[in-house]
């Protein structure tokens, strides 16, 4: 048998680099904690699911089809795009999730020696996939609880390639109004690749909140993430997509992965896109969950930080991941923050009130003893 | 505050050269200066690259007679910073590493005698080895610590209450200036040994292996600190918070925890430990693993708490459990909410090497010594008593074990621990490989 000698062949970016486990399935982790039931409050993930139509795509898909491969770059997905916003189909690019596309750019525009800029506590993978692919990830301390423009802007050097802003910020629910965003892309000028991550944008009921997509008209060096795994409950097929200026969506093409966005998905995604009424039915749960739980925690006389999004930011008075522990014991998971540098919060994603009852009684178990 | 610049310190290949030679005693020379020219060149002094020099002469001839024909090996050695390392790499069936035990006596009759003897001076003239198997042989690494002055007794600085202050990682400068505070307002049993070799303190940090951060005002005054040790890869042991002179309650103890928790937050580390918790430890941050006794001379044992906190989402895991302490896992999973798949385990009288090796960690400034085993043996309920008996013989009260339950052959060793009234503690979670139950020997009790 051969010795692989590692130590040769791996880079020390990446042997330095510590892997993310994702949480085992329900019933091994039911099985692990001797529960009878698992609220799952972790993923940010829709409490309706996905609307009628998409629903009505997956039971009707016939299987002779899943032989076959989807449209290699989500093609009728892209025309409807395109339709919706006034762009050109190939201004869009999809991939499996949001989280794919944020490779597709870091590879187009960063070598060796190169950075990007993003907030220090912020959803982790735009540092991941720079960190491991050898690039540096400055991260500059949140204020306030939102992402520092000023701060950001400060880090910039000659090697700076991409900045990433989560808008809304996944976990704290902070915004940049149109008027911040603007101020930051004429500041940036140009020069580096300005990405605002939408993930959650369709949660925000805010005049002032702004559309990233009708800036790309103005800004060519902005590039804005969107995904089906939020408010269009599709997390569970893998389908989000970037876009930009066409020159600069040209680039990130050559990068990208095509074909990995499944039949299904595509066709989900499709029925998803119009319902405008489950994205206000989900508004309307997520709102009044939200108020839900505030009135709660205020009354257990407990931090919050509740910004737009479909998930809150609680501080406990103990450890996060042993709240962890407790919770999953009363069959209830929700999301530590120390792996966000928020030592002591969690987060919760806003489920259907009987989830948030439980979670209410489960922390009260917990915070009592 | 992140702090990967210092992890990266460590990772520089200048740190380190490497030889490949043939275990015949021939190349003993050149094993011999490749090893004092290395540790000189990474800062050793005369007199400790002579001992390493010496260390490595009788292991390299120790290898060289287990070898029944010539192989390669390679010898690395490595800067620490605050010590030189030299690694052997070699494949021998023969290799009985029985010689670096504490106790190891070998008598000079027969040549198997000498061979060993020579590893006994080997073990000795170092502070501290490590000895592991793989599938790439044997890997024997020897490590020498460098020779610091003691620090000089400070005059306190004037201090105030910090109002503004920032968390930052101290410069060399201000890391010896906060030892010395430590030293002058803690009692020695709050901090490591180490800190009172200011310089020795500098290297550990510059090496990757310590951390410190300081609460610093405007003025450039230290109001206090907390350090940090990498104790194995996923665990990492925390000193402090120490604070001079600042009012109780301080804000300035919960920010150095956030920002050791933030700064190790994306790291391998899973869990953080506190042995000797200050009085500044905040609350709410820590959960109480459970207690251990300390004893001294002349006083009645210290109760101590220890503290742990974990870094990530604990994903349930599987540890080997001997059906003597199913009972004691079982409360201390279910009191500390760990979720655990138990496997039973016991010796069903499978062959096992002849001698077990332990390795043993001092803490002096409380008189105690923690034993783990890094190598099953038949012989060892004898090598634990002689363990024993050596150390009591040296006015050592505190006498721990450490079983990694990631190893079905240490857990098997449970049942000769209790039958040497060795009770269970502790389960440090994720400690070792897997979980580690720690043991007291009752005899102190
Ligand atoms: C801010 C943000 N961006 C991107 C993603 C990734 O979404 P997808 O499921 O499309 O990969 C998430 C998912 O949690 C997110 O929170």
């Amino acid at each position: 048998m051969f010795v692989v000698p590692l130590d040769s062949l791996v880079p020390d970016y990446v042997k330095t680099f510590e892997a993310y486990i994702p949480s085992k399935p329900d019933p091994e982790l039911m099985k692990l904690y001797g529960c009878d039931r698992l609220y799952r409050l972790n993923n940010n993930e829709n409490p309706l699911g996905p609307p009628p139509g998409a629903q009505e795509i997956m039971r009707l898909f016939p299987p002779p089809r899943a032989g076959l491969y989807p449209s290699g770059d989500s093609y009728y997905m892209r025309c409807r795009l395109a339709e919706l916003y006034g762009m050109d189909p190939d201004q869009f690019l999809f991939g499996n999730g949001a989280n794919e596309v944020i490779a597709f750019v870091i590879k187009a525009f960063c070598q060796e020696g190169d950075n990007i800029i993003t907030a220090d506590k912020t959803f982790a993978v735009y540092e991941w996939v720079a960190t491991f692919s050898g690039f540096a990830a400055k991260l500059i301390p949140l204020k306030d609880f939102g992402f520092d423009d000023k701060g950001m802007l400060d880090a910039i050097d000659e090697r700076t390639k991409i900045l990433f802003v989560c808008n809304p910020n996944n976990p704290t629910g902070t915004y940049w109004s149109e008027e911040k965003l603007r101020g930051f892309l004429d500041a940036v000028a140009g020069r580096q690749i300005v990405v605002i991550d939408e993930a959650y944008c369709e949660f925000v009921e805010k005049n002032d909140y702004p559309d990233g997509m009708k800036l790309i008209g103005e800004y060519p060096n902005l590039v804005v993430f969107r995904t089906f795994s939020k408010m269009y409950g599709l997390a569970g097929l893998r389908i989000g997509y970037l876009t930009g200026s066409m020159g600069v969506v040209d680039v990130i093409r050559r990068t990208c992965v095509v074909y990995s966005v499944n039949t299904v998905a595509q066709d989900a995604a499709l029925a998803a896109i119009d319902d405008i009424d489950h994205i206000c039915r989900t508004r309307e749960v997520v709102n009044t969950e939200k108020r839900y739980l505030k009135k709660e925690l205020d009354g257990l006389g407990l931090e919050t930080q509740i910004g737009e999004g479909c998930f809150i930011m609680i501080r406990l008075p103990m450890s996060d991941t042993l709240a962890y522990r407790k919770l999953m014991r009363e069959g209830v998971m929700i999301r530590s923050m120390t792996g966000f540098r928020f030592p002591n919060w969690i987060r919760v994603s806003i489920g259907k009130h009987g989830a948030m009852e439980a979670f209410v009684e489960a922390l009260k178990k917990v915070l009592s003893g | 505050m992140i702090f990967s610049d210092q992890e990266a310190t460590m990772k520089d290949h200048t740190n380190e050269v490497s030889l490949t030679i043939s275990s015949d005693r021939q190349f003993l020379p050149l094993a011999m200066s490749f090893t004092e020219a290395s540790a000189k060149a990474f800062g050793l002094e005369k007199t400790d690259a002579l001992k390493l020099t010496l260390a490595c002469e009788e292991t390299f001839t120790y290898i060289c007679s287990i070898c029944k024909e010539t192989k390669s090996l390679v010898m690395k050695a490595t800067n620490g910073l605050y010590y030189v390392g030299v690694q052997f790499l070699f494949r021998a069936a023969d290799f009985d590493p029985g010689a670096f035990n504490l106790t190891a006596q070998a008598s000079p009759e027969d040549e198997k005698g000498l061979d060993e003897m020579g590893l006994i001076i080997a073990s000795r003239s170092v502070e501290r080895f490590q000895i592991s198997h793989s599938p790439e042989g044997v890997s024997l690494v020897l490590i020498k610590e460098k020779s610091y002055p003691q620090m000089p007794e400070i005059t306190m600085p004037e201090l105030k209450p910090l109002k503004d202050f920032t968390i930052t990682s101290p410069d060399p400068g201000t890391l010896k200036l906060f030892a010395g505070q430590i030293v002058h307002s803690y009692p020695d049993h709050l901090y490591p040994r180490d800190f009172h070799f200011p310089g020795k303190l500098v290297d550990m940090v510059a090496s990757g292996e310590y951390g410190a951060a300081v609460a610093i005002s405007k003025e450039g005054l230290t109001g206090g600190g907390v350090a940090w040790f990498r104790s194995s890869g996923k665990m990492v042991e925390v000193f402090g918070p120490y604070l001079f002179d600042q009012p109780p309650r301080s804000s300035a103890a919960e920010r150095l925890i956030d920002a050791v928790v933030e700064g190790l937050a994306k790291t391998d580390t899973l869990f953080l430990i506190v042995m000797y918790a200050t009085p500044e430890l905040p609350a709410g941050y820590f959960e109480p693993l459970g207690t251990i006794d300390i004893f001294k001379k002349g006083s009645p044992p210290a109760a101590i708490t220890v503290y742990c906190r974990q870094l990530k989402e604990d994903p349930g895991s599987t540890v080997w459990f001997h059906p003597e302490i199913e009972e004691f896992l079982k409360k201390e999973y279910r009191r500390l909410y760990f979720a655990r798949h138990m496997k039973p385990t016991e010796s069903a009288g499978e062959a096992r090497p002849e001698h077990s090796v332990f390795a043993a960690r001092f803490v002096k400034a409380q008189n105690t010594v923690i034993l783990n085993a890094i190598w099953d043996g038949v012989d060892f309920a004898d090598n634990l008593d002689r363990h024993i008996s050596t150390l009591s013989g040296e006015g050592i009260p505190n006498i721990f074990f450490e079983i990694d339950l990631a190893y079905a052959w240490q857990a098997n060793l449970i049942p000769l621990l209790l039958g040497r009234e060795f009770i269970p503690r502790l389960v440090l979670p994720y400690a070792g490989e897997g979980d580690v139950v720690l043991f007291q020997q009752r005899k102190g009790l």
